[in-house]
């Protein structure tokens, strides 16, 4: 397990950082485009708003793999540590259940935007495939935040 | 009354038993919605909410600011000025956490959004503190507090939104922000002192050095000042937005990095991936947030709120006593955003045909929801650090944040007993 | 008693919610006898664009908003809000009505819900921190706060350099001084607080553009009402609710204007600039209408119908 978490999570980092160094360095240009040459980049505002959301979603993943949900621990902290993995799998039964929602609802919608043609306004990038990267992203965030925990249980029932 | 009160219930326990915040806000929202239009229509607001609410321009300063925190912290720029700010400070007991406190406004003025501020400053200043000694129960605490600094002195986005909502203008909102802000700091700066007396925390006191040590280590603070000048100068000189600025800020903290010879390609895809973390972490929060606050807002809780506000009758003073109970309740569930969207359309009308001020009340709406930002269970701030720094328990945070909020409570009683402080400068 | 759930995403105190959708409400209240009454919801569900969706899924029983914020969803959309139609907003929308159900609804753009009305925003102004206004050059190179839509197109063929935000943006864009002014109706101008950041107007005879809106209800929801409650509604929604919007907008915008005394000089576009611009935006008038065509409909023939319409309302008066 812990070799396909580095290798999961070296993919992720890659992914993310390009995703993150064209983000900041759209601003860039668009800035300078625009002071020094009066051409600002055409649709950066746009543009940012889908490579936000790319990097959110594309981000769940990596927060599920790290199991580093945030948590109200001012309670949980003082229960038995017996208990602890059986908490954690609940939740992880529980946050992986939302999440399977949210993206089975994310595909929807993006299906439902595709099928009228939505799309950006200034470059009409379409908006339908954004929606399927988001939602898969989900799930698989889904999937983690499930599988995580209860891979933790079993190895612990098994000593 | 409708069943709004049992939502929020039900988010406190799940809150309490451990289940990710995110989680347990979007799941009684969802429900919660359900139970009043049905579960087909629901679901689909879900869908949307996550999605939509993902492309939002304004919101594309968090991962931004917090990938300028991570490369400020990569270049070496954070430990040179805490370090000189040691070498000032470290006769002064706290007085770390005093200048973290005065960074986290000078950081406001370029920032508009207090979840911005507290992400980059725990960045900045976290590590050093930890290295100086100071417990994470004061600095955790510190920056929390020192984030909710980033609305209220200019630019701030949620008073440009106020200001659309109740038509006031929006110059003079901005210049009202300013003297609350300065007492906001001097408040967290005598917090830091209780802090210190009452919590028994136990801080290293070295000897003052001498003046020409301490000009010395001036030295290391260059770095962060030509960030800081260009980032606030860009801005003033109208080259860029203060939205555009966590995109200019990062790549001038990028540039340092690789000034500093510290640039490296497998620390910068750590940085990133770190970045990408912690915004999903935030955002996921955020949609939560969101979905529970569709379903406050289909609940009726407005409608109710306004008819229990109606039974005090028109005295201005009780008026707002009653609607600063009103918000630090809400806030400790709900967000400051969606408190002022819910509240503000029914409470301004009111509080204005009480002779209330309106430039006022916005800072007065500003302070107080702000208060929800560092209060349990759900406050944003706190998650903002506890996504930035994973191994903090948020216990921690919300015990060292107690004399912050009590010295909140006493700026807002101070600028309701002398409104003129507030209206000084308007 | 049947409730509708009005989603709105503006302020309450926003003229299109105090002077338009609430009386709307009162008057389906009133023509139903009392037997359908309305709950605006007090906060937005969702952003802007978002809002077509909720009608169209049930999230909300009636919603209004911007079909522009839908880029690629409406075509038709594109004939409303082409340069120099008119100075109403309520011949235009009108107008814009008697068209949309002549032909434009034929294109199948509003088939998921029950259309109640589309109208359109008054005219689209030029609004300047500074700059020789008498000049057919004077949009050169000046740095315009655009949103999407026909407004981009129309600031860069006037040669103007088009910086992106939203509307709630435009505040900061010009108080920074990154953009260097702004086209919008006078309505908006005042209702952003944008006043004091500005210096001079041109008024531009009939326009030099016009934002489209709708204001649509759920299928199911329609459908579950009595075939006498839809015969009310009907009669005090469609022209009459078009009417009344571009009242609304009127209104608005004469109070922005006034708004604007002795802040804002307000000069009128000269013969030469107006000959300049038509000339100009003349391809933009015509891909626009090249861009509704493909939907199907006819969409010259729709062209000519609206300024026929237009001509109708504002000579009738
Ligand atoms: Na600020
Ligand atoms: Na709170």
């Amino acid at each position: 397990m812990s070799a396909r978490r580095f290798d999961l999570r070296t993919l992720l980092a890659l992914m993310a950082g390009v995703l993150m160094v064209t983000l900041m360095g759209m601003t860039v240009v668009d800035v300078i485009g625009r002071y020094v040459f009066n051409a600002p980049l055409r649709g950066a505002a746009e543009l940012t708003e889908l490579l936000l959301a790319s990097v959110i979603f594309l981000g769940l993943p990596a927060v599920a793999l790290a199991d580093e949900h945030v948590t109200v621990d001012l309670v949980t902290d003082r229960l038995p540590d017996w208990i602890q993995p059986w908490r954690q799998g609940l939740i992880g039964i529980f946050s992986g259940a939302i999440l399977a929602v949210v993206a089975w609802r994310i595909w929807i919608y993006a299906a439902q935007i595709g099928g009228y043609g939505g799309a950006t306004t200034t470059l009409r990038l379409p908006l339908a495939p954004l929606g399927y990267f988001c939602a898969a992203c989900t799930a698989f965030g889904a999937a983690l935040s499930l599988g995580v925990p209860l891979w933790d249980l079993y190895r612990r029932r098994k000593g | 009354m409708e069943h709004w009160p049992v939502g929020l219930a039900i988010v406190g326990v799940l809150l309490l038993l451990g289940v990710p915040i995110s989680m347990a806000l979007a799941g009684v929202g969802l429900a919660g919605v359900a139970a009043i239009i049905g579960w087909t229509p629901a679901l689909s607001l879900l869908g949307s909410t996550f999605f939509d609410t993902g492309r939002d321009y304004s919101l594309s300063v968090l991962p931004l600011f917090l990938m300028m925190g991570n490369f400020v912290v990569q270049s070496g720029i954070a430990s040179e000025l805490y370090n000189s700010a040691y070498a000032w400070l470290r006769h002064r007991k706290g007085g770390l956490a005093t200048a973290t406190v005065i960074a986290c406004g000078a950081f406001s003025s370029v920032c508009g959004s207090s979840m911005a501020t507290a992400a980059t400053m725990t960045r900045i200043a976290l590590p050093s503190m930890r290295k100086f000694g100071y417990p994470d129960q004061l600095s955790t605490a510190a920056i929390a507090a020192g984030g909710t600094l980033g609305i209220l002195i200019p630019p701030s986005v949620i008073l440009v939104f106020y200001g659309i909502m109740t038509q006031q203008d929006i110059g003079k909102l901005f210049l009202a922000g300013l003297i609350p802000g300065v007492i906001g700091i001097i408040g967290y700066s005598i917090a830091v002192r209780i802090s210190i007396a009452w919590q028994g925390i136990d801080l290293p006191v070295e000897p003052k050095l001498p003046l020409l040590d301490r000009i010395r280590a001036l030295k290391g603070t260059a770095g962060a000042l030509i960030l800081f000048a260009f980032v606030m100068g860009g801005i003033y000189l109208g080259v860029f937005t203060p939205t555009e600025s966590a995109g200019m800020g990062a790549g001038g903290a990028l540039l340092l990095v690789v000034l500093s010879g510290r640039f490296s390609f497998g620390g910068l895809v750590a940085v990133l991936y770190d970045t990408m973390k912690t915004t999903a972490m935030m955002f996921f929060i955020l949609f939560g947030a969101l979905t529970f606050t569709n379903y406050v807002n289909m609940s009726g809780m407005t409608r109710d709120i306004q008819a229990f506000l109606a039974l005090f009758g028109d005295t201005p003073m009780v008026t707002i006593l009653v609607i600063l109970v009103i918000y630090l309740l809400l806030g400790c569930v709900l967000e400051s955003l969606s408190m002022i969207m819910l509240t503000v359309p029914v409470f301004y009308p009111i509080v204005a045909a009480q002779g209330i001020d309106l430039i006022w009340f916005g800072i007065f709406v500003v302070m107080v929801t702000e208060i929800s930002y560092i209060t349990p269970p759900v406050g944003m701030n706190a998650f903002v650090l506890r996504s930035v720094v994973p191994d903090v328990r948020l216990g921690t945070i919300f015990r060292g944040l107690g004399p912050f909020v009590m010295m909140d409570v006493v700026r807002v009683a101070l600028l309701t007993a002398v409104p003129g402080l507030v209206l000084l400068l308007t | 008693q049947t409730t509708l759930t009005v989603a709105n995403w503006l302020p309450p105190s926003h003229p299109l919610v105090s002077e338009l959708i609430v009386p709307m409400t009162e008057q389906i209240e009133e023509a139903t006898g009392g037997t359908v009454v309305a709950n605006i919801l007090p906060a937005p569900l969702g952003p802007p664009p978002a809002h077509f969706d909720f009608a169209v899924n049930g999230v909300a029983d009636i919603t209004f908003g911007v079909q522009g914020y839908n880029a690629g969803r409406f075509k038709t959309t594109n004939i409303a809000e082409l340069p120099f139609l008119g100075d109403s907003a309520e011949a235009i929308s009108v107008a814009y009505w008697r068209i949309f159900e002549a032909m434009l609804k034929d294109a199948g753009e509003y088939d998921d819900v029950k259309v109640l009305a589309v109208f359109t925003h008054g005219p689209g102004e030029i609004f300047l921190k500074e700059g020789d206004v008498a000049s057919a050059d004077v949009m050169q190179g000046q740095k315009i706060r655009v949103g999407g839509g026909i407004v981009h197109e129309v600031a860069s063929a006037l040669g103007a350099v088009p910086v992106e935000g939203p509307s709630s943006k435009a505040y900061e864009l010009l108080s920074q001084g990154v953009a260097d002014g702004i086209l919008f109706p006078y309505e908006s101008v005042s209702f952003f607080k944008l006043i004091p950041q500005l210096s001079d107007a041109i008024s531009v005879p009939g326009g030099l553009y016009n934002t489209s809106f709708y204001i649509v209800m759920n299928k199911g929801k329609w459908e579950s009402l009595t075939p006498e409650q839809q015969e009310q509604i009907d009669s005090v929604t469609g022209e009459a609710l078009a009417r009344m919007a571009g009242q609304m907008w009127d209104n608005a915008d004469a109070a922005g204007l006034a708004a604007m005394e002795g802040e804002i000089e307000v000069v009128t576009a000269t013969d030469a600039q107006m000959e300049a611009w038509k000339a100009a935006l003349q391809p933009v008038v015509d891909a626009k209408i090249a861009e509704a065509a493909e939907t199907g409909v006819d969409a010259q023939a729709a062209y000519d119908m609206l300024k026929a319409e237009i001509a109708k309302e504002t000579g009738g008066e």
